[in-house]
């Protein structure tokens, strides 16, 4: 009780002098006058079509700056967001390897036939944002979010029957967002192995020509510009995303038993 | 446009913002439930991820319209590039802020499956009754 | 006269305002579902200021994931683990 205390004052003192530094000026400008020079020289080289040894293609300055210009920083976010879901199920071990049987019949007529349609609608919504992701705001995660959302819809409406009829089951949906990944690695150093074959010389992350490579990625499609390595990279991260959401709302779903099978024995000490 | 008003408002964001931090702060370390904490500690990444966005704003002058970083034209000429470079906010907090909604998403998942795990051991998620069951745990294995 | 300039700031402050408010039901209140609801509401508020900022990548992965995915596994957690919050 007396530490909750000390805790807020303290922290009502803080607050109290970091407004009046705000207040008086000690942040500078606010809100800044101009850009800083850096982000002033990726907007400029993002389409330009005058400098062609540096551009990256596509008109999205924040898409370039993700996955072409630092494209290494978002490499290992990927492989923390892989590395954590992978630690979420292995605590879970035992839920995955036996599937589940209930007979549930899923909510009335009216909510399935709804359901139906927007499903339909929410995947179109998601492929569409995670393709265009070098055209307009958008991207491969930000589809892969969007997507997970219709099989949650799906399990919570028509039951877990619903997947085992199909068979879509656990190690499938394993496969695909182990696949997808490995065709993102594979995809950032795809220049490099195609360098080594024919003797030219390449980068890692290489998306269009530099002045010493001359090998790079088509940048236009017909008469739409692709991005080059951008449209393939934001395909691979809406796939692996969307599974990897889906495996782990299958498993949070079971039920309490299932889930309290993976403690037993815990009470002999293993 | 009147230019007194904009920066009062644009200190009061960044005001009503450390009001965020505090009380999310406050409800991380003095609150005893664990699912308590992991909402404040949402909170708490959310606040941090919008102070960077502020930091990444314009002012506006009579006669600049400010741009998302999105080049709309596209077979630019120079004047419409030297026009996009001039009037459009900062790409880079915006391209670190998508980093950063991930990992915070990442470390979330794993909580929960954490706290899953400790309210099935322990039957309780009162962390003041946790720590007394621990102690209860060491003195039995000690004696 | 008032321009459309000042109204965007205008809805700004008020946006940060609220948040602050519904940060403080949120942790004030002892029912968990309750807090789940006023964080999704403030999140809301977020989402509008990133907007006003001229941030639209953000608003995209946020409201997906702050608005969809925290609730949901929160919501889970809480019927799995107990509704109130006993403090002794």
């Amino acid at each position: 009780m007396l530490r909750d205390l000390v805790f807020a004052s303290l922290l009502v003192i803080i607050i109290l002098a970091l407004t009046y530094l705000t207040y008086s000026g000690g942040l500078g400008d606010l809100p800044p006058r101009d850009v800083r020079v850096i982000a002033s020289n990726y907007l400029n080289l993002t389409y330009n079509q005058g400098i062609t040894w540096l551009w990256a293609a596509s008109p999205e300055a924040v898409t370039a700056i993700v996955w072409d210009y630092r494209g290494l920083d978002t490499l290992f976010e990927t492989v923390v967001f892989y590395g954590a879901i992978l630690a979420a199920l292995t605590l879970f071990r035992s839920v995955s390897k036996v599937p589940e049987f209930v007979s549930s019949a899923g909510l009335s007529l009216v909510v399935k036939r709804v359901t139906a349609i927007v499903t339909l609608a929410i995947l179109a919504v998601a492929a569409s944002t995670a393709l265009h992701g070098h055209l307009t705001p958008g991207g491969g995660f930000q589809g892969g979010a969007i997507a997970s959302v219709a099989p949650l819809l799906l399990l919570v409406v028509f039951g877990k029957q619903f997947f085992i009829e199909r068979r879509i089951s656990y190690s499938k949906l394993l496969t695909i967002r182990n696949a997808s990944l490995a065709l993102l690695g594979f995809t950032s150093v795809a220049l490099l192995i195609l360098g080594f074959l024919t003797g030219f010389q390449a980068y890692i992350f290489q998306n269009q020509a530099k002045t010493v490579s001359t090998l790079s990625y088509p940048p236009y499609l017909l008469d739409v510009p692709l991005g080059g390595s951008l449209f393939f990279f934001n395909l691979f991260e809406f796939l692996a995303v969307a599974s990897g959401f889906t495996l782990v709302f299958t498993i949070l779903l079971s039920r309490d038993e299932t889930l309290r099978k993976e403690l037993e024995g815990e009470e002999l000490g293993y | 446009m009147d230019i007194e008003l904009i920066k009062f408002m644009f200190m009061l964001t960044t005001i009503s913002l450390y009001f965020n931090v505090a009380i999310s702060l406050y409800g991380v370390v003095s609150k005893t439930n664990l699912v308590k904490k992991l909402i404040a500690l949402t909170i708490f990444q959310d606040t941090v991820n919008m102070f960077t966005i502020l930091i990444g704003y314009k002012l506006w002058r009579p006669g600049l319209l400010l741009q998302p970083p999105v080049l709309t034209d596209l077979s630019p000429t120079p004047e419409t590039l030297r026009e996009f470079v001039e009037r459009s906010v900062d790409p880079l907090p915006q391209a670190f802020v998508l980093t950063a909604v991930v990992i915070g998403l990442a470390v979330t998942l794993f909580l929960t499956t954490i706290i899953l795990h400790v309210s099935y051991h322990f039957k309780t998620v009162n962390v003041d009754e946790i720590g007394r069951s621990k102690r209860v745990y060491i003195h039995e294995e000690a004696v | 006269m008032m321009d459309y300039v000042d109204l965007v700031f205008l809805i700004m402050g008020i946006s940060a305002l609220s948040s602050v408010l519904f940060t403080f039901l949120t942790v004030k209140t002892k029912d968990l579902m309750y807090a789940v609801v006023f964080s999704s509401v403030q999140s809301v508020a977020y989402a509008l200021i990133y907007f006003l900022l001229l941030a639209p990548d953000i608003v995209l992965v946020y409201v997906a994931v702050s608005v969809g995915i925290y609730p949901l596994i929160v919501i889970l957690l809480v019927k799995k683990v107990g509704r109130y919050e006993v403090v002794t």
